[in-house]
C-alpha cells in the first residue's frame, strides 16, 4: 500500500519520465502491460509491476521485445486496453508485428513506449524511432517534458481508441530519466475494462495478400485523417502566431527553444509552434504558421523528421517562407540549451550573449584519467573472462575470437579480459560466431548472458548445430538482468510481479538442441579453469560444446548478504609477502585494488572488495588473505 | 532567485548520486519549487562517472550546461576536477574528501587537485563525508546524504532555496524506522559543519 505511483488525485508527485507515462496509463485504463527491460525504457513496466496486484492489472517481463509487442496487441484486439514499452533499438526486434499491427489495428487503446537513447548513454546506436511511424504509418505521440509525458499518454489512448489504430509514444532518455513534480488528474481505482472479446473477422486479422490490399487502404485514410484532423492542442500548439519568424520545435527540443527565448528575453518575438505529433505532421497548423512567417527554424533532437514533412507541406502549397533546421541545429547526440543557443540566437538575429561563464578546465599532472563504466568488484564475469582467458590458452586454442553480445558483460571488451571482441545487438554472438567459423580458421567462442540467452540467443545456438559449425558457446549466468538493474527472466523462476513460475535453465535448453554442457561456478577458479580447459580440448576435436558459468551478480550478492545478515570475506594485502609484481591488478582490473600515487605495493579497500577472492587466487606470492571472519554460509549467497 | 538555479551532482556510479538528486529534487518539491532532476541510467552506472542534473525554477530545460553550475556537489575529488569547468565564475564546490582512482590508471595526487581547484575563481569546500558517514551509520553507505547536508550548510542561496526541513521530510521518501532516524541525524551534523565551514570563509 501507499505507492507513490497510486496517490489520489491532486496529489503532487516528483515522477520519473517513466514513472510518468506509468501513471498516465493507469489512468488511461490499461489492464495488460508486457516489456522486455532495455535502459531508457525499463522503469515503466518496472513500477507498473510494483502496483500490478494493488490495480488488478497483468503485468509481464517477456522474453523479448517481439513477444511483448505480440502479447500486449493481443490484449487490444481483444478489446483490453494495453502497453508494450521497449528501447529504440528493442522497436528492431519487434518491428515485424509493429507493421502489420497498423494493417490490422486494434479494438480499444494500444501505446507501444519507445524510449530512444540519443547520445547512447547506454546503447549501441542513437536511430530516430520516429522513422517507424512514417515507414508503418503509426501516429508518433512525442512529449517535451515528463509532465508532458504524463498528459499525452493519456491523450495518445484517446487517439488509439478514436481511430483504432496503434500509437507510438517516443521518449528519450531526457524525459524519460528526468523526474519532475507532477499534479496528478485524476484517479485510479476504478472499474478497469480487463476481459476483452476476440471477435473473429477473417478479412482484418489474417493478413494474407487479399485482405492486407484492402487493409492498407483503410490504414491510409486513417493516416490522412490523422493528418488532417490532429493539428489542435494537446499535439500541436501554436505560441505568438501571426509574426514573421517562426520556431517550430518538436519533443524535448522545445524545453530548451523556450529557455532559450526565455533568456534571450525573445519569448514574444516569434512564432513558436510546439509540435507533440511529429508523424504523421498535421497540415493545418503548418499552414497558419507558413502564412505569415519567412523565416522558419526546426529544432528537433536526431534526424530530420520533422523538417522533411513541413518542407514538403510547404512545396507542396506553394509557400516561399525559407525553411532551415539541420543545416544549423546538430544532428548528432542529444540537444542542450548550450548547443542551440547560438543557432537560436542566430535566427533571431539577438547578440550571443554569454550567459555561463564557466571557471576553466581543471588541469592537473598527471591529467584526470578517464572513467570508463567497469566491471564492479566482485563481478562474476570478472572470474569467468580470466578462467575462459586461461582455459583457452591450457587447452592450445590458437587465437581464439570470443563474440560478445549486450549486456555489462559487454565491458570483457576492455584489457586486460579483451573476451569480447564484438557487440552489435542481442543475441548478435553466437549467430556471428556462426558466420565467423563457417569462414575462418580461428577457434570462435560465443559468450552471451542469460536474459540474452533467451531473448534472441536460442534460434542462432539451433543454427550452429543444424549448419554445423565449430563455435563453442558461453553463457554468462548471474541470476538476472543486471545491466537494467535486475529483472527477472526465464531462468529465475520468479514473475515480474514476484511469483513463483517454472525455472527454465539455459542448460537444458543446449542439451535438447545438441551440445554438450558443463556448468562451473566461477567463484571457485582452480576447479573451473580445469573444467573448462577440457570442454575446450573437446571442441577442439570437433565436439558441439557449452559452458553455463553461474554465480549471482554481486550487486545482488551483496544486498543479499545484507538482507540475511551474512559476512562475506574481506580480503587484504600481506606487505610482507607482496613483492609488488602487480599480477593482482593487471589481471583482475578490479576497483577494490588501488595503488596509491608513489606506492609500490597496491592495498584493497575493505569497502569495496565483495570478498569474490580473484586477486588472491591470482597472486603467486599468497600475499592476498581474508582479513575477516566470515559466515560460514557466505558461498551461497552467489551461489544457490 | 534568478530564473534557474542548477546544481551537479557527480561522482563514480554506485556512490548514491541518484539518490542524492532524487532527495534534493523532493525537497524543491516540498518547498514549492518547480525542479527537473536529470539522471543517467544503464551501462553508464557501472563504476563509471556521473553526472546528475538539478535545475530548480520554473519549467526548466534538464541538462546544466558547462559554466551553468551554481553549485556542484561531488562525492570524489577525481570527478569533481573532471566536472569543475560546468561551475559558473564564483560557482559553489563542495567536494567529499575521497579518491576513488579507476583501476589501472595515473592519477593526480590529492594536495595536486586541491591546490588546482584553489586557483579557480570559485568557492571550494572539502569535507569528508565517507568518515562522517562511518562514523554516524557505521560504514560509508550515507556519504551521500552528508554531502547534501554539508552543501546546503555552505551555500546560502542553496539554502534559502530549500529548507533544510524539507530535506529531511524528502528522507521519508526513501528511508524508514531507524535507518531514517540515523540519516536524519547524520544530514543535521554535516549541515551544521557546513554552517560552520561557511562562516570561516
Amino acid at each position: 500500500m501507499d505507492h507513490y505511483l497510486l496517490k489520489p488525485k491532486g496529489s503532487k508527485v516528483l515522477l520519473l519520465g517513466n514513472e510518468a507515462i506509468a501513471r498516465g496509463a493507469l489512468e488511461a485504463g490499461i489492464c495488460f502491460a508486457a516489456a522486455y527491460p532495455g535502459t531508457p525504457s525499463t522503469e515503466i513496466l518496472e513500477v507498473l509491476a510494483e502496483v500490478a496486484d494493488e490495480c488488478g492489472i497483468n503485468v509481464e517481463w517477456s522474453v523479448n521485445e517481439k513477444t511483448a509487442f505480440e502479447a500486449a496487441y493481443g490484449a487490444a484486439i481483444s478489446g483490453v486496453r494495453s502497453l508494450t514499452a521497449m528501447k529504440h533499438v528493442g522497436l528492431n526486434v519487434a518491428s515485424d508485428i509493429l507493421m502489420s499491427s497498423a494493417y490490422s489495428g486494434v479494438e480499444d487503446g494500444f501505446v507501444v513506449v519507445s524510449a530512444d537513447d540519443p547520445s547512447m548513454h547506454s546503447s549501441q546506436n542513437e536511430q530516430d524511432n520516429r522513422w517507424y511511424g512514417l515507414i508503418s504509418h503509426i501516429p508518433v505521440v512525442e512529449p517535451s517534458s515528463p509532465r508532458d509525458a504524463y498528459k499525452l499518454t493519456k491523450e495518445a489512448y484517446k487517439l488509439s481508441s478514436k481511430y483504432k489504430v496503434p500509437v507510438i509514444l517516443r521518449s528519450t532518455t531526457r524525459i524519460s530519466h528526468t523526474r519532475m513534480p507532477i499534479e496528478l488528474e485524476d484517479e485510479v481505482f476504478f472499474e478497469r475494462k480487463c476481459k476483452g472479446v476476440f471477435r473473429k473477422d477473417y478479412e482484418r486479422w489474417v493478413l494474407v495478400p487479399g485482405n492486407a490490399r484492402k487493409r492498407k487502404l483503410e490504414l491510409m485514410k486513417t493516416w490522412k485523417t490523422v493528418i488532417e484532423n490532429e493539428g489542435r492542442e494537446p499535439f500541436v500548439s501554436i505560441l505568438n502566431p501571426g509574426l514573421k519568424k517562426a520556431i517550430v520545435a518538436s519533443g524535448i527540443a522545445y524545453s530548451y527553444v523556450k529557455e532559450a527565448l526565455d533568456l534571450m528575453n525573445a519569448l514574444d518575438k516569434v512564432t513558436v509552434l510546439k509540435v507533440n505529433l511529429p508523424v504523421p505532421l498535421p497540415v493545418e497548423p503548418v499552414k497558419k504558421v507558413l502564412e505569415y512567417a519567412d523565416e522558419v527554424l526546426v529544432v528537433e533532437e536526431l534526424d530530420p523528421v520533422v523538417e522533411l514533412q513541413l518542407k514538403s507541406i510547404a512545396q507542396t502549397l506553394g509557400y516561399k517562407s525559407r525553411v532551415i533546421g539541420k543545416s544549423v541545429v546538430p544532428e548528432n547526440y542529444e540537444l542542450s540549451i548550450e548547443t542551440l543557443y547560438k543557432p537560436i540566437a542566430d535566427f533571431l538575429g539577438s547578440p550571443a550573449m554569454d550567459h555561463w561563464i564557466s571557471i576553466g578546465t581543471v588541469k592537473t599532472d598527471p591529467p584526470i584519467p578517464p572513467r570508463p563504466p567497469i566491471l564492479c568488484a566482485g563481478c562474476p564475469h570478472r572470474n569467468t573472462f580470466y578462467i575462459l582467458r586461461i582455459a583457452a590458452n591450457k587447452a592450445g586454442l590458437k587465437n581464439p575470437v570470443f563474440t560478445g553480445d549486450i549486456g555489462c558483460y559487454t565491458l570483457g571488451y576492455q584489457k586486460p579480459f579483451e573476451t569480447q571482441s564484438t557487440s552489435f545487438e542481442m543475441g548478435g554472438s553466437i549467430g556471428v560466431a556462426h558466420g565467423l567459423s563457417k569462414s575462418t580458421d580461428n577457434p570462435v567462442i560465443a559468450v552471451i548472458g542469460d536474459s540474452t540467452f533467451f531473448h534472441a540467443g536460442i534460434p542462432p545456438a539451433l543454427n550452429v548445430v543444424y549448419n554445423d559449425s565449430n563455435v563453442a558457446i558461453v553463457v554468462l549466468d548471474n541470476l538476472t538482468t543486471a545491466m537494467t538493474g535486475h529483472q527477472p527472466h526465464p531462468g529465475t523462476g520468479v514473475s515480474a510481479t514476484g511469483k513463483r513460475t517454472r525455472r527454465i535453465l539455459p542448460e537444458k535448453i543446449l542439451e535438447a538442441i545438441g551440445y554438450d554442457v558443463t556448468v562451473i561456478n566461477p567463484l571457485r577458479v582452480k576447479e573451473s579453469v580445469s573444467i573448462v580447459t577440457k570442454a575446450f580440448e573437446n571442441y577442439r576435436s570437433g565436439a558441439k560444446i557449452a559452458v553455463v558459468s553461474r554465480m549471482r551478480c554481486a550487486l545482488e550478492a551483496l544486498r543479499l548478504s545484507r538482507k540475511k545478515n551474512i559476512i562475506l570475506p574481506v580480503y587484504h594485502v600481506i606487505e610482507e609477502k607482496c613483492t609488488g609484481c602487480m599480477a593482482c591488478i593487471k589481471l583482475t582490473a578490479c576497483p577494490a585494488l588501488i595503488l596509491e600515487p608513489g606506492e609500490k605495493k597496491p592495498r584493497i579497500n575493505p569497502e569495496i572488495c565483495a570478498g569474490c577472492g580473484l586477486c588472491a587466487t591470482i597472486c603467486p606470492y599468497n600475499a592476498i588473505e581474508v582479513k575477516n571472519k566470515p559466515s560460514m554460509n557466505w558461498e551461497t549467497t552467489w551461489w544457490d | 532567485m534568478k530564473n534557474v538555479y542548477s546544481v551537479a551532482v557527480v561522482g563514480v556510479g554506485g556512490q548514491g548520486l541518484l539518490t542524492l538528486g532524487s532527495i534534493l529534487g523532493y525537497a524543491c518539491m516540498l518547498s514549492g519549487l518547480d525542479v527537473s532532476v536529470g539522471e543517467v541510467h544503464g551501462m553508464s552506472q557501472r563504476g563509471g562517472s556521473v553526472i546528475v542534473h538539478v535545475r530548480i525554477g520554473r519549467n526548466p530545460s534538464p541538462i546544466i550546461p558547462v559554466g551553468g553550475a551554481d553549485h556542484i556537489i561531488a562525492m570524489e575529488l577525481l570527478e569533481a576536477a573532471r566536472y569543475a569547468h560546468y561551475a559558473r565564475k564564483g560557482g559553489v564546490l563542495t567536494a567529499n574528501d575521497f579518491i576513488w582512482p579507476p583501476p589501472l590508471s595515473n592519477y593526480p595526487s590529492r594536495e595536486e587537485i586541491i591546490g588546482k581547484m584553489k586557483g579557480k575563481e570559485l568557492l571550494f569546500y572539502l569535507f569528508n563525508a565517507n568518515d562522517l558517514s562511518n562514523r554516524i551509520v557505521g560504514s560509508t553507505v550515507s556519504a551521500n546524504i552528508a554531502m547534501l547536508g554539508f552543501a546546503l550548510g555552505v551555500d546560502q542561496e542553496l539554502r534559502s532555496i530549500v529548507n533544510i526541513k524539507h530535506v529531511e521530510e524528502a528522507l521519508l521518501e526513501h528511508f524508514k524506522g531507524k535507518v531514517y532516524e540515523v540519516n536524519k541525524e547524520l544530514l543535521h551534523i554535516a549541515y551544521n559543519e557546513g554552517l560552520k565551514h561557511a562562516e570561516k570563509k
